[in-house]
């Protein structure tokens, strides 16, 4: 299965606890409970489940499901 | 060891750039310059490698990541604006390179490094070692000052260290630098601060905070920050963990946030609170550049749990995670200013308690090809607790460090909570995250098997008896010896056994029996031993009435008991409305009862007494102690303390307090001899130790505070050798008193034991020993009795943590009298024993030690005891509030003393006070009520007693004292009862006083004043006039208040000190001087002749001194003599030194008050009769009006309430007559030379004689003239802040030894 924004978005959502309805693609995630441990446990899941090579600072620096779609190469619709 | 790279300082000017700090840099230099010479703020690890290092090219790498690291390169300079930091342009990373050393050497100059302090001004910072511990295996050390850098960037070295070095070693480019710079810090740092968000944050931590919560803390107290710190390491293994994250799963969680909410759980339970606050490291760096600068960013946010047993444990964690997603929000703000916000540095509060430092960085290092794993040494500075675990993500599980404050946490205390906090998190694992947080306790297994187990080991087969049976049968057994004695009393068994069943025949025929009451309300006497006995007898329980209580609470107990019967000595002892029969045994002729063993089909769970105690809700309750439970207790205590027939056991204490229970009891039973102290004697601690030597006293009970008064007293060391054993109950035993009693009493048992009312009187005790240390124990339980310490989960609490005492077995009473609801509250089912045991709740907080004894540690709730007196505010607060026109009443204790506030509109405080002692004992009337306006209130609207005012212990309008007697008496009345002043005609106990001030005050009295008081003639003369009038009446030395020598202080050991009376003739002015100069220096005051009497007057002043050196050498034959005098007694003072000069004596202080030499007045009219009148008003303070003659005079003086208005018109005719003459002998005296130094006050307010200067003497004199000013007008010279000063000076003089 390829990485795109909605299942960044979900995973995201599922890692917080939240719907993913109710995550925006364009917010500060930290607001919605993102944290270190968090961010660390998408990141083993997207290099597990998709290859994902990025690193932690790359992602917790902007914290937002739209740049993390920049910043893993997924093409935004 | 080879030093790769010197350090330097890296000056190089130009290329330096001079930044102030970040926030969070702020932060650790104001840490740092709390304690310049801590090392605390010292952080390191060290890493691991496993392979072949190469530390040449380590240290290329070193250089160039310091070189990148532009916030580490800094220095610290205080400039005026405040700390700045220079960014040095190049520091050589200091590294040393060791080899030959084991690891274990390593870590150990590791350890030693650590406790370095840095030099912030020097620098660097930072600094590296390099140890080859083995083959292929390498240790990289390094220190960095916290103020530059924090985990994360520890994180951020390492790899990018590895990564140079790396590339160094396989020759290719390490690539651009990978750090962004310290300005770019400051740009966020100073960007967020300019921003709205800033003051969001700000209003939302206030606001989180604003009833500024006590943190709880595992050590259950604060303490400054230690310059080192304890660590405990352990590891969570690797299946827990595995569980802990499934846990976090099915929890919508992460394992931080698990661990955090069993923290939480700890902590909570382990403090008793449900309110914890933890505080939470957080990196602070997600959506910022600082995510690539290696420097301090981190922060501490304070997370506010509340932890409910009822909830569980999934909510709980819940709890934690919106929590701390709420505050995540507004993490950008600091810790340090949250803190400074909410007021709590100012009063040096902490925010939170214990710290959870969650690491989950990834330390995945690579040396080229070298794996490295990195170990925290230490983690900065530790005020409590920090718990820090780190998660290494290599499958090992986590690492959980517990660092401690060394001044709050022994290792074992350490070691005990971490051990603790593994086994619940385990437990946590394994259970159902929908359990109760209530079903979790936080001992471990081995734990529980001891708090609940074996401390409690206590089983003990006894027979059936009860209270009375054994001393029925010692009376049987050895008839002929001496069961009491009392004042010229003396009973054997056999007498007392005849008559107490004569009385309980009595009491038999007017329905005493088995289940039934009888009140006894009879002063401590041979008749109350009788009465007791008798009611025991019967077959009945005694109901003690204290003859001293307030009739409304007598008829209450009789109202509420309903006994039978009451048994007083005499008639209207008891007030006659509660309609009880009473036997008034003044007159009862018994003779014609027998005097055999009357029957009766009394069991051991019959009731035996019924004592009552203060009751919270404004009620006293009737406590029933059945037989079994006070013979279990009575039989422990003999075979723990044996007593017989060589034993005399003092009954001091009275009968409605249940240590008299055993006082009573226990020696009839066992052969010993009662002696029984005067009513009010158990106050006089001179008194009891007459008694305890004149009787051989073998065993005794004192209250702790009593046990201290008793100890300070005179004749407490005599009773060394008599006394064998004293027992203390209570309230606490400070260990002060337990050493002054080792010290005092040597070779004599201490023995502290507990237990309320509620369980037979004790139900544990504790053996001082003289070198104890620390809290004295209140010990282990007594036979067939179990203590519980529990949490507010019911759950036990393990060694060191304290919680609520219950207890539970043999001794615990039936319940309370007529009150069902309160007794099913407080006696409430036993989880731990038998089906159907029952355990009493005590209200007392207490923890066990690891040996099994339990520490007292305070109560649940506002109960107070005073001298051992069990008091609920509540029920004091009831009859405060039941007053016509109050509001709202509160009432608590403050330094010994009770305090009632009150608010609306109701009578006066002494009003207030007078109702309360008409309805409440003694013990329970307040001794100071404060009226308020309205209560002091915390934000959440309760009533926050912090801020309740201090009482101020102050008499009414006052009269002035009359005579130096009184004078110094009023003076001791106000310093005893620290009140701000007290009249002549106060009373000490409407002043606040207590029976232990009370005791205090007889003590100073004998001190200063020499007269041999006791405690009872206070409550008979309660006012320092009366005291007075009863102390001239026992001196007769002292009776004469007018006579030339008038002994200030007769006592002391030092040469006298004689103080010539001022113009007016009286000396009693001295007496606060007197009071001053200590106990050793005996006063004198000279006084005029002829103020009682009608002598001639004197004509010179040289006749006047000389009769003044005749009487002063009757006292004292020879010198050195010590002179003093003020106004014309300063000129008396030295003519009467010129003359003991004269006859070859040495004079060896002349001090002179505010007088001046003859030729100072000479030129001066000398005063008329009117100018005498106006100088007798200004000796009573009181500036002259109308007054024509001495007949106004005299009324004015009445009026103004003047102790000379008190002399009577004859004498104070004399003083209008001796004034003038003093004024004209002045004038007319010539002065010969004294050959010695002068000690001069000069009353330095301006006046009118602006002309008078101690420099006139300088021809009088022949030594130094040393003049000291003070602040006031002639007549203000001995009021109480000068003589204060005086006295101060002259102190050291008086000292003085003759040389």
């Amino acid at each position: 299965m390829t990485l795109t924004l909605e299942r960044i978005r979900g995973d995201v959502a599922d890692c917080l606890g939240e719907d993913p309805a109710d995550i925006p693609v364009d917010e500060n995630l930290v607001d919605y409970g993102l944290d270190s441990v968090r961010i660390m446990t998408l990141l083993e899941r997207w290099r597990r489940d998709h290859g994902a090579t990025v690193s932690f600072v790359d992602l917790a620096e902007e914290p937002a499901v739209e740049s993390w779609a920049r910043i893993l190469g997924v093409a935004t619709p | 060891m080879t030093v790769l790279i010197e350090p330097e300082n890296g000056e190089t000017g130009a290329l330096d750039c001079v930044l102030p700090l970040t926030a969070a840099q702020s932060g650790m230099w104001f840490a740092q310059a709390l304690d310049p010479l801590s090392p605390a703020q010292n952080t390191a690890e060290y890493l691991e490698i496993d392979g072949e290092l190469d530390a040449e090219v380590f240290a290329r790498a070193l250089r160039r990541v310091t070189a990148e690291a532009d916030a580490l390169r800094v220095r610290i300079e205080d400039t005026p604006d405040g700390p700045r930091q220079r960014v040095c342009a190049t520091v050589e990373p200091p590294l040393t390179v060791h080899h030959g050393l084991t690891r274990e050497q390593a870590l150990e100059w590791m350890r030693k490094d650590l406790t370095t302090p840095c030099d912030l001004a020097a620098g660097p910072l930072f600094r590296h070692a390099l140890f080859r511990v083995g083959e292929r295996r390498w240790l990289w050390y390094q220190r960095i000052h916290h103020l530059v850098i924090d985990g994360f960037g520890y994180s951020l070295l390492v790899r990018r260290t590895a990564e140079v070095y790396t590339a160094l070693i396989r020759g290719e480019d390490p690539g651009p630098r990978a750090f962004e710079t310290l300005a770019d810090l400051l740009a966020v740092d100073a960007e967020y601060r300019a921003s709205d968000a800033f003051a969001a944050d700000r209003e939302h931590w206030t606001r989180a905070f604003e009833d500024r919560p006590e943190a709880p803390r595992l050590a259950g107290r604060a303490a400054l920050p230690s310059r080192t710190f304890r660590r405990h390491t352990t590891h969570l293994a690797a299946a827990t963990t595995e569980r802990l994250r499934e846990l976090a799963t099915l929890t919508r969680a992460t394992w931080p946030d698990v661990l955090i909410a069993a923290q939480a759980l700890y902590t909570s339970r382990a403090t008793g609170r449900a309110d914890v606050v933890l505080g939470l490291p957080m990196m602070g760096r997600i959506g910022s550049v600082a995510l690539r600068v290696p420097g301090m960013v981190m922060n501490v946010l304070p997370l506010r749990l509340t932890v409910a047993p009822d909830a569980t444990f999934a909510q709980l964690v819940r709890q934690v995670v919106l929590g701390i997603r709420r505050s995540r929000r507004h993490q950008r703000y600091r810790y340090e200013e949250i803190h400074r916000d909410l007021g709590l540095l100012g009063e040096g509060r902490g925010l939170v308690g214990p710290l959870v430092n969650i690491m989950p960085f990834d330390y995945g290092a690579d040396f080229a090809g070298a794996p490295a794993r990195a170990h925290n040494l230490s983690a900065g500075p530790v005020d409590d607790l920090t718990v820090n675990v780190y998660d290494r993500a290599d499958g090992r599980g986590l690492r959980i460090d517990h660092d401690g404050n060394p001044a709050l946490y022994e290792d074992a205390d350490l070691a005990a909570h971490q051990v603790r906090f593994v086994d619940l998190l385990a437990r946590l694992a394994d259970a159902d995250p929908n359990t109760r947080l209530a079903a979790h306790s936080i001992a471990t297994a081995a734990e529980l098997c001891l708090v609940r187990d074996e401390f409690n080991r206590t089983g003990r087969a006894l027979p059936p008896t009860t209270l009375i049976g054994p001393i029925e049968a010692r009376a049987n057994r050895t008839p002929e010896a001496v069961a009491l004695v009392h004042d010229g009393t003396s009973l054997t068994y056999a007498e007392l056994n005849a008559r107490a069943n004569r009385l309980a025949r009595h009491l038999q025929g007017l329905g005493a029996r088995p289940g039934a009451l009888v009140a006894v309300s009879v002063p401590r006497s041979v008749e109350l031993i009788v009465a007791l006995l008798a009611v025991l007898k019967a077959g009945a329980a005694y109901l003690p009435l204290d003859p001293d209580y307030p009739g409304q609470r007598l008829t209450y107990m009789l109202r509420d008991a309903a006994p039978v019967c009451a048994v007083t000595d005499r008639e209207g002892r008891l007030p006659g409305d509660a309609g009880t029969p009473l036997v008034v045994l003044d007159g009862l002729d018994l003779a014609g009862d027998p005097g055999v063993n009357p029957g009766r089909a009394l069991t051991p769970a019959h009731p035996a007494y019924v004592i009552y105690t203060s009751g919270s809700t404004g009620r006293p309750k009737g406590v029933v102690v059945p037989h079994s439970a006070i013979d279990n207790r009575l039989r422990w205590m003999q075979h723990t303390y044996p007593i017989g027939d060589g034993d005399r056991v003092l009954q001091k204490t009275p009968s409605s307090f249940d240590v008299s229970v055993w006082e009573f009891f226990w020696p009839l039973r066992e052969g010993a001899t009662l002696v029984v102290a005067e009513p009010g004697g158990h106050r006089d601690p001179v008194y009891l130790a007459r008694l305890i030597r004149e009787r051989a006293v073998t065993t005794c009970h004192f209250v702790p505070s009593m046990l201290q008064v008793f100890l300070a007293g005179p004749g407490a060391s005599g009773c060394a050798g008599v006394l064998r054993r004293v027992f203390c109950s209570g309230e606490a035993l400070p260990r002060e008193t337990a050493g002054a009693f080792a010290r005092t009493l040597p070779g004599t048992e201490l023995h502290n034991l507990y237990g309320p009312t509620e369980a037979a009187v004790d139900v544990s005790h504790h053996a001082c020993a003289p070198d104890d240390t620390g809290p004295v124990p209140i010990g282990r339980p007594v036979w067939n009795t179990r203590l519980y310490v529990l949490d507010p989960a019911g759950q036990l609490c393990p060694p060191g943590v304290t919680g609520e005492l219950y207890l539970a077995g043999a001794q615990l009473a039936d319940g309370y009298l007529q009150r069902g609801e309160l007794t099913a509250q407080r006696f409430v089912a036993d989880p731990f024993g038998p089906p159907g045991s029952r355990m009493y709740r005590t209200g007392d907080l207490a923890r066990w030690t690891e040996h099994g004894e339990a520490e007292y540690l305070g109560r649940t709730d506002h109960q107070v005891k005073l001298r051992g007196q069990r008091i609920e505010p509540g029920e004091v607060e009831a009859a405060l509030a039941a007053l016509p026109g109050v509001d709202g009443a509160c009432a608590l204790v403050r330094e010994d003393r009770l305090v009632g506030y009150v608010t609306g509109d109701g009578p006066s405080p002494e009003a207030i006070r007078a109702a309360l002692a008409r309805e409440l004992p003694d013990h329970m009337v307040p001794s100071a009520v404060v009226p308020l306006p309205a209560f002091p209130l915390s934000p959440n609207g309760k009533l926050d007693r912090r801020e309740l005012p201090e009482p101020v212990f102050a008499g009414g309008a006052h009269r002035r004292p009359a005579g130096p007697r009184e004078e110094a008496l009023t003076r001791l009345f106000a310093d005893v009862l620290g009140a701000e002043r007290a009249g002549p005609d106060d009373a000490f106990f409407d002043l606040g006083g207590t029976s232990l001030l009370a005791v205090r005050l007889v003590n100073r009295i004998r001190e200063e004043l020499g007269a041999e008081l006791t405690i009872g003639s206070l409550f008979e003369a309660p006012s320092p006039a009366a005291l007075a009038a009863r102390i001239d009446d026992a001196s007769p030395v002292a009776s004469d208040a007018l006579g030339v020598l008038l002994p200030l202080r007769a006592q002391g050991t030092r040469p006298p000190l004689f103080a010539i009376h001022p113009a007016g003739g009286l000396s009693w002015a001295y007496a606060g001087l007197a009071a001053r100069l200590g106990p050793d220096q005996p006063v004198h005051g000279i006084q005029a002749r002829g103020l009682a009497g009608s002598a001639p007057l004197p004509r010179t002043l040289w006749e006047q001194a000389r009769d003044y050196a005749d009487r002063i050498r009757e006292v004292r034959p020879h010198g050195p003599y010590r002179l003093l005098g003020w106004s014309v007694g300063g000129i008396l003072a030295h003519t009467v030194a010129v003359l003991l000069q004269e006859a070859g004596e040495w004079v060896d202080l002349l001090a002179l008050l505010d007088a001046f030499p003859a030729e100072q007045w000479r030129e001066r009219p000398a005063p008329e009769e009117g100018d005498a009148l106006t100088a007798v008003l200004r000796m009573a303070g009181v500036e002259r009006g109308a007054e024509r003659t001495r007949e106004d005079v005299l009324a004015t003086l009445r009026e103004a309430g003047s102790p000379l208005a008190g002399l009577g018109g004859g004498t104070l005719s004399r003083i209008v007559d001796i004034v003038p003459n003093h004024a004209r002998m002045m004038r007319e005296h010539t002065h010969r030379r004294f050959h010695g130094d002068v000690v001069f006050f000069t009353a330095a307010a301006p006046r009118p004689e602006h002309w008078l200067t101690a420099e006139a003497w300088r021809p009088h004199i022949t030594g130094d003239l040393e003049n000291h000013r003070l602040p006031c007008t002639h007549p203000e010279l001995l009021r109480e802040e000068h003589v204060d000063r005086i006295a101060e000076v002259l102190s050291p003089r008086l000292a003085r030894r003759e040389a």
